[in-house]
């Protein structure tokens, strides 16, 4: 069968239709919680601008689950560590990984999906993750392992580190307070936080990007 | 036939080598090199002596008990200790922010007006202009409401923050203000009070605020004002953001600290010199006096607690009263100091100057007689107290293939840098001076604000790099080096030093590898380079450096990947021709006392 030009073109366009028509099918969710709502916008795409930082909330973060463990609004979290990507004068891109609740691997899609190669990684529960792209998965440039004695404060100095590493700065590491106690205390709730986390998660799901609004 | 070896043990390693004599013949078998325990000339140094022996033995497969006999050095009675004083100091009556540098100031350019706070500036005349000082309790969305709303009644021309929200603010500005930020303690700005703040663009420094006539055509000063003014100008060159207010009495004053004054002691002459007058002053002073008796501090400064330290310790070594033990040789080299500034209300930091100081003291003898005794209980075998540290050392460095009489060489060790000279009659001179690695170390810890004296230490040792991804390293000299494997997160970004076995250690702070390199290299200049030069005079027959042909560099600072370089550069200014030894051409810079002593066995057994 020859194949001219026309013949090819009319298949692309009827390929195209049909991808488009599949992409539509997926209705933009959309999240609404205290003081911020979540849009997804189609597939998160893969950065180019080495001036960029991607902030990877996990699969129930201002969805189902919508304050840390201590109560703190997921809206003022990624407000702060915005403010800190933004003080340094870098870009903030924000992505929701599906494909798991881990904390590690949830940082490192983020960094892989990230222009400069540096993301953050953010649990419901409050757990944070500063990963880069080159490192493996259970490795990372900063973990934040008790969510419940990170501040906002600290959220802040968590963005202002991963845009200063995105930049080639050597930041020293952030300043994390320390608790015994937090573990006994707070273990049964981040079991049952994180199996609820875990619930949302979608192995087939690639990670979304989201258009945050803040009321 | 007899096996013999020589155990040289040094301030901070005891070195040993083995060799079989044959009548006249000398055959080196192995060497070994172990820390020195305890305080060089102390009974401690016995357990190092063992481990260096052992060490070099098991390599041959043989045993303590096959030795003859065993000979330690004679040591030098030599002792160094280092000390720091800061001599000037920075204080500011709230005039301005001086050495307040924050990382990401907001905004761009230079704004004058009256200081107020933002909640309070209802109460300003409406028109004026006005800097608003904003405090951490509100936040920057709020701040940047506040100076877009009130910007409609009064002209806001600046903005002073106290959290990290400079480009936060501005960013939600109308117009844009220059915003310095992270100013710690917000509430001791004046208020109500004319004030000027400049925040230059990205790589820039500000310019007027750091000229005294900007300052003055900002705040319409007279002459004799603006001479008032200068200190602060000066303090502000090189930042990229500033803040001046115009207060009644402010000020910014450097004053020197009366830090002490110390007296040399010579023959003839008696000089004293302060140690606020800095360290070129100093040495001036302590090269006039041909031979120095002894060195005091004043009492109740520290130079005086310092130089009286070094004597404590030097006497109960050698059992002698304290008025006994004569310091001999001081080095004093100019250096820096981070300082806080007093009355600052950034939590500003000063580079003030500061004076490192090493001083040698030397005894009439150490007790190495009763280390040898107390090794021939231990050993069973002979050990003796073999020839002077200087004889042997020109002994061992002789063996370093292209070298002959007359040679001179520096021995740059931890504690003291030495010279010797031998001349073709065989006869030996030789030279004590202080200052050597420790110094150095210390130099280094002070200019880069260091708490520790470990981390300097290992800056002084191993060379620089840069982590410039998971993948590769920038070494110091420009080149890259790529690895297979990503690299350990802790390194990431960070400016590392390069051991050894590659090993990278990371190094914290925000000191760039160019400035961390510039301090090291300057540190050793300073101590090594001054020392090689002032010792290698003292031991010329002529007093004059040029005319020594040879020299040879031994001990443990020869060792260092630049000392040697910078030593043979420096030296060859001079036409001498000078390089790092390699003893027995095998053994580089180290073991030359151990060497010459094993060879001294031969010559005295015939």
């Amino acid at each position: 069968m020859a194949i001219d030009e026309r013949l090819l073109k009319s298949v692309i366009a009827e390929v195209l239709k049909e991808m488009n028509a599949a992409s539509a099918a997926k209705a933009e969710e959309v999240f609404v919680s205290e003081g911020m709502t979540i849009t997804e916008i189609g597939d998160a795409p893969k950065g180019t601008n080495p001036n960029e930082v991607v902030l990877g909330l996990a699969p129930a973060f201002g969805a189902s689950q919508t304050t840390n463990i201590v109560g703190i609004p997921h809206a003022d979290i990624v407000k702060e560590v915005m403010a800190g990507l933004e003080e340094e004068g870098v870009a903030c891109r924000i992505v929701k990984v599906y494909r798991t609740s881990d904390v590690s691997f949830i940082a490192h899609d983020a960094a892989e999906l990230s222009g400069s190669g540096i993301g953050i990684g953010i649990q419901s529960k409050g757990t944070t993750v500063i990963h880069q792209k080159d490192l493996p998965p259970l490795s990372n440039l900063e973990l934040f392992p008790q969510c419940p004695l990170i501040d906002l404060e600290t959220y802040r100095a968590i963005g202002k580190n991963a845009a200063r590493y995105a930049k080639g700065e050597s930041p020293n590491p952030v300043p994390v307070r320390n608790d015994q106690m937090a573990r006994p205390k707070f273990q049964a709730l981040s079991a049952v936080l994180h199996i609820k986390e875990t619930e949302h998660a979608d192995r087939d799901k690639a990670p979304k990007a989201l258009k945050v609004e803040f009321k | 036939m007899k096996l013999v070896a020589g155990v040289d043990i040094g301030n901070s390693s005891t070195e040993t080598a083995v060799a079989r004599i044959d009548g006249k013949h000398v055959k080196f078998l192995s060497s070994g090199i172990t820390d020195t325990t305890g305080i060089k000339g102390t009974k401690q140094n016995i357990h190092g002596v063992f481990k260096s022996l052992k060490q070099a033995l098991d390599k041959l497969g043989l045993d303590i008990s096959d030795l003859d006999e065993v000979r330690v050095n004679e040591a030098a009675p030599v002792i160094g200790d280092v000390a720091m004083e800061t001599i000037t100091e920075t204080i500011i009556t709230e005039s301005t922010m001086i050495g307040h540098n924050p990382n990401t100031p907001g905004g761009i350019g230079i704004g004058v007006g009256i200081s107020c706070m933002i909640d309070r500036i209802q109460e300003v005349e409406e028109g004026s202009d006005v800097i608003v000082v904003i405090p951490s309790r509100i936040s920057f969305e709020a701040a940047a409401k506040l100076i877009n709303q009130y910007n409609k009644i009064v002209k806001i021309t600046g903005a002073i923050v106290q959290r990290d929200d400079g480009v936060l603010i501005n960013n939600r500005l109308e117009h844009k203000i220059p915003i310095v930020d992270e100013v710690g303690m917000i509430d001791k700005v004046p208020l109500g009070m004319l004030t000027a703040v400049e925040v230059a663009p990205v790589g820039g420094v500000v310019e007027v605020l750091s000229n005294p006539y900007g300052i003055a055509t900002l705040f319409k000063l007279s002459a004799e004002d603006t001479k008032q003014v200068v200190p602060i100008a000066r303090a502000l060159i090189g930042n990229r953001s500033a803040v001046v207010i115009k207060t009644p009495e402010g000020d910014v004053k450097e004053r020197r600290i009366p830090a002490g004054s110390i007296e040399i002691i010579g023959a003839k002459k008696k000089v004293i010199v302060g140690v606020d007058e800095g360290a070129s002053k100093m040495m001036e002073a302590v090269n006039s006096v041909d031979v120095i008796e002894d060195i005091k501090g004043e009492p109740g400064t520290n130079a005086g607690g310092m130089l009286e330290k070094v004597r404590q310790v030097m006497s109960s070594l050698t059992n002698q009263h304290p008025k006994d033990i004569k310091i001999q040789d001081l080095l004093a080299v100019d250096t820096f100091n981070p300082q806080q500034v007093k009355g600052g209300i950034a939590n500003e930091f000063s580079m003030e100057s500061a004076v490192g100081i090493a001083a040698m003291v030397k005894a009439d003898r150490l007790q190495m007689e009763m280390i040898a005794e107390e090794l021939t209980d231990r050993l069973k075998i002979p050990v003796y107290v073999g020839g002077v540290e200087a004889d042997m050392a020109i002994k061992g460095a002789l063996t370093t293939p292209g070298t002959d009489i007359p040679l001179a060489i520096v021995d740059m060790g931890a504690g003291s840098t030495d010279a010797s000279i031998i001349n073709k009659e065989g006869e030996v001179k030789l030279v004590h001076l202080a200052g050597a690695g420790n110094m150095v170390t210390l130099l280094i810890q002070s200019e880069l604000g260091l708490e520790d004296f470990n981390t300097a230490e290992e800056i002084k040792k191993y060379p620089l790099a840069k982590v410039e991804s998971m993948f590769h390293i920038r070494h110091e000299d420009g080149t890259v080096q790529f690895f297979e494997q990503p690299l350990d997160p802790n390194v990431f970004a960070k400016v590392v030093l390069v051991k050894n076995g590659g090993e990278l250690i990371p190094i914290e702070g925000f000191d760039s590898m160019d400035k961390i390199k510039m301090v090291r290299t300057n540190a050793k200049r300073k101590v090594f380079v001054t020392n090689a030069i002032r010792s290698l005079a003292k031991v010329s027959p002529t007093g004059n450096v040029r005319d020594i042909e040879y020299v040879v560099l031994v001990g443990g600072s020869a060792l260092d990947f630049e000392v040697p370089t910078l030593v043979t550069d420096a030296l060859s200014q001079y036409n001498i021709v000078a390089g790092r030894g390699n003893i027995r051409g095998c053994e580089g810079p180290r073991n030359a006392v151990a060497t010459g002593l094993a060879m001294s066995c031969a010559l005295t057994n015939q």
